[in-house]
């Protein structure tokens, strides 16, 4: 009876938190304009995937020669236990509303909900292009069954890996928990494990292109065999069939029998979780304090903006986990450690004082001004009557990025002497850099005042603003094109290779004057809106 | 008015530390069925981590409690004597308040047309009618508060645990709420009303007990409390308050408890 009930229950949990997540990615425009991109992305994407699946259909003519089907096979339900572990770190791994569900339903029920809720999410992000994939598959098959047979492998196989994952997560939230050191640790090992992936990812391709590290070879030696056998039973009923062994029915027996004994421990573990303290007090045993009052340092110190940087300084300095956007740039490492590693001798010094000013770009803008209506939000009530000019606070946000960025533009050039960098090479970067940093940062301030974003989200395990990702992308578009340009033309201007012509000459002053304009021009947008900024 | 003499909550010499923190230290309560008890303390006190606690939502380090004679631990047998509003609204701000009322009245397992009743009862009661099929996120804090309020009631609960129910509420909504208050009390409700509005307990409490630094450091009639508290000719709750909130000292009158409180 009371499974029963909690099941009741759990389903409408489930129905109550799917309908706040389709509200949700509806709620406004930014959203709405974020969905298109994404379906616009994917769309474009099936437009390739669903005439290649038909046409795999037609012309495969036995399951073995489906590529990859083993590896993948294998790599799925592991892929689908970390996703679901993630999503329950970062997202459900407490209900939202928590005192009123806990207070009004069995905690199973509560888990039961919440499960359900994302597999459902899961559903309609990845189930829906999958479908159409598997149908196009099943029409160049000629298999009407094809989609039954591959329902009846999937679906157990995504419950288990929810449950487990679910399970999962909330064990490392205890584990946190109990231990918050490890979880600090965890977060930078998760930083440092994916920037290593992606230069992984990046160099993979020159290993396989000359033939020292063969893929077939690495992806037969990780593949398991019954997962593959379990995979086999989707292609029952089809031209593709072949002479079903037991272990993949029994695996498909064990995911169904596993995924309510993964319930019971998952609910079992949250209920723990949820109705139980730290052992020690979450916040610092120690308490926080501050000396001194508030004394900006020499330079800071001589202007009013310079003043108001130092506060955005400080205040970084003791909220780091406010910056986690800024781990984005990982994804765009990755060409440079190819290229890092595939250099040597004079192009390395070169890379690397040019990758120093390329981050110190980045920093300039990405750290202070991609959202600073939105950082600044809580306290725009008292800075606007404060009486300081919208102009002065804006200055603040960009020497605060300035203040960030330039010893990485001076020091990396620097030290990139030690990898073999011309001195002249080196000495030109940093001082290119220092300008780049002062234009990234102006311009940013009105790239991100055009898009702010208000509400508080978990990124990265910090309650924290985060800046658009369309604003983010378009940065990193805008800064790192310009700033390549930039250092492009600077080199070939101090290794004496480009000639002195109008052309060059025009060319150079378009770049500059192009950078100083729409610099200057972002900056004075912001300044626009700070000074007719409405609460609305 | 208490109706009966049964206790309604029942709590012995509840400790709760966090390391070595003590946010409650042997507090001890028994409550009779149908009062309207007043829980006062200044912030940080450990208010609502002993309503954490009655509510069966924490665990205490020691000590144990019983509402309506239930083990707080037996959370299923516990979800339908007791209502809980925490300080802040546990609403789903992309819901409207019918959703928000029905979406609870569900989990309740609350009949279809009893619940189509109450719903549409408490919302005219409330003055939310007209915006019920708004989203909660267009809401004033005072439209939050109520649906809060409500949804709180919906199951009829023998005992209900309020947090601030009137914080930041404009009069008009805070006396709805007051009223409500005392119209359930009357209806044999037990509420455990905290607050910092001590004009609203004055108004409506029939006991008031005050936690100061973990421990219940005055219990009894709010009369009581303020004439025996040795807070001088003006004798207001306030008054009463700042005194045994003070230290302990100015409390000389007062009867020692069991518990450690001063019984009045």
């Amino acid at each position: 009876m009371s499974l029963r009930a909690d099941l009741r229950h759990g389903l409408r949990i489930a129905r109550a938190e799917f309908v706040r997540s389709v509200r949700g990615y509806a709620r406004d425009r930014r959203r709405l304009l974020g969905l298109a991109v994404a379906v616009l992305f994917f769309g474009g994407n099936l437009l390739f995937s669903l005439p290649t699946a038909y046409l795999l259909g037609r012309t495969v003519r036995s399951a073995d020669a489906i590529p990859f089907l083993g590896p993948a096979a294998t790599a799925l339900p592991f892929l689908l236990v970390a996703l679901a572990a993630l999503r329950t770190l970062e997202r459900i791994g407490r209900p939202e509303a928590e005192e009123l569900l806990l207070s009004t339903v069995h905690p199973r029920a509560a888990v039961i909900g919440l499960i359900c809720a994302e597999i459902a999410r899961l559903a309609i992000w990845f189930g829906l292009p999958i479908a159409a994939v598997v149908a196009a598959f099943a029409l160049g098959l000629g298999s009407a069954t094809f989609p039954l047979t591959v329902a009846v492998v999937v679906l157990p196989l995504v419950c288990w890996a929810a449950v487990w994952g679910y399970a999962l997560g909330i064990g490392f939230l205890r584990l946190f928990r109990w231990l918050p050191a490890l979880g600090r640790a965890a977060k930078i090992g998760g930083f440092l494990g994916m920037l290593a992936l992606v230069l992984a990812s990046q160099s993979i391709g020159r290993l396989v292109a000359d033939g020292s590290f063969s893929v077939r070879g690495a992806l037969d030696a990780v593949t398991i065999g019954p997962l593959t056998e379990y995979v086999a039973v989707a292609f029952l009923g089809t031209p593709l069939s072949r002479s079903l062994s037991p272990v993949g029915p029994g695996i498909l027996l064990l995911f169904v029998a596993l995924t309510p004994l993964g319930t019971a421990v998952a609910a079992r573990s949250a209920k723990t979780l949820w109705f139980t303290d730290a052992s020690k007090p979450e916040r610092a045993t120690r308490s926080k304090t501050s000396s001194g009052g508030f004394a900006a340092p020499r330079p800071f110190a001589a202007t009013k903006p310079g003043r108001i940087a130092w506060g955005h300084l400080v205040r970084a300095v003791r909220h780091p986990q406010e910056f986690s956007h800024l781990v984005m740039i990982v994804f765009f490492l990755g060409p440079v450690g190819t290229t890092f590693v595939q250099s040597s001798g004079d192009a390395l010094g070169a890379l690397a004082a040019a990758t120093g000013v390329g981050l110190a770009t980045y920093l300039a803008g990405a750290t202070f001004g991609l959202n600073p209506l939105g950082d600044d939000r809580p306290q725009l009530s008292l800075v606007l009557l404060s009486g300081t000019t919208p102009r002065t606070l804006v200055r603040g946000r960009v020497t605060a990025g300035v203040a960030v960025s330039a010893p990485v533009a001076a020091l990396v050039p620097a030290a990139a002497l030690g990898l073999g960098a011309a001195p002249e090479l080196a000495g030109a970067f940093a001082a290119v850099g220092l300008p780049m940093c002062v234009a990234a940062s102006l311009f940013s301030v009105g790239l991100g005042a055009s898009y702010p974003i208000y509400e508080e989200r978990e990124f990265w395990g910090a309650e924290t603003v985060v800046p658009s990702t369309l604003v983010m992308v378009a940065y990193l578009f805008v800064v790192g094109g310009g700033t390549v340009i930039g250092l492009l033309a600077t080199w070939f201007v101090a290794s004496g290779r480009l000639t002195a012509t109008p052309l060059v000459a025009g060319g150079l002053s378009v770049y500059v004057l192009t950078t100083a304009g729409v610099s200057y021009g972002s900056y004075r947008y912001a300044v626009r809106r700070y000074r007719r900024y409405a609460f609305d | 008015m208490p109706s009966t003499n049964t206790a309604a909550i029942e709590a012995d010499d509840l400790r709760k530390r966090y390391g070595s923190e003590v946010a409650l230290d042997g507090v001890s309560l028994s409550i009779p069925t149908g009062t309207v008890y007043g829980f006062l303390g200044p912030n940080g006190a450990g208010k609502t981590t002993t309503m954490r606690i009655l509510t069966g939502l924490s665990r205490p380090s020691s000590g144990t409690v019983r509402v309506c004679g239930v083990d707080v631990a037996d959370r299923r047998a516990l979800a339908r004597h007791v209502g809980y509003l925490p300080e802040t609204p546990p609403l789903y701000e992309e819901f409207s308040a019918r959703e928000q009322l029905e979406y609870v009245a569900d989990l309740r397992d609350i009949a279809g047309e009893v619940a189509d009743e109450r719903i549409d009862r408490y919302l005219a009661e409330f003055e939310l009618l007209d915006d019920a099929d708004r989203r909660i996120s267009e809401y004033s804090k005072g439209m939050k508060q109520k649906t809060a309020f409500v949804q709180s009631v919906l199951h009829d609960p023998d005992v209900l645990f309020l947090d601030e129910p009137t914080s930041g509420l404009d009069p008009r909504a805070a006396r709805r709420i007051r009223e409500s208050i005392l119209a359930f009390a009357d209806a044999g409700t037990t509420v455990f009303l905290s607050t910092h509005i001590l004009p609203v307990v004055e108004a409506v409490a029939d006991e008031v007990g005050v936690l100061y630094e973990g421990r219940l450091v005055a219990e009894g009639p709010p009369d009581a409390v303020t004439s025996r508290a040795a807070t001088g000719d003006s004798g207001s709750l306030e008054d009463a308050f700042l005194a045994v909130t003070s230290g302990g000292e100015d409390v000389v009158d007062a009867e020692e408890t069991d518990s450690g409180s001063e019984r009045v």
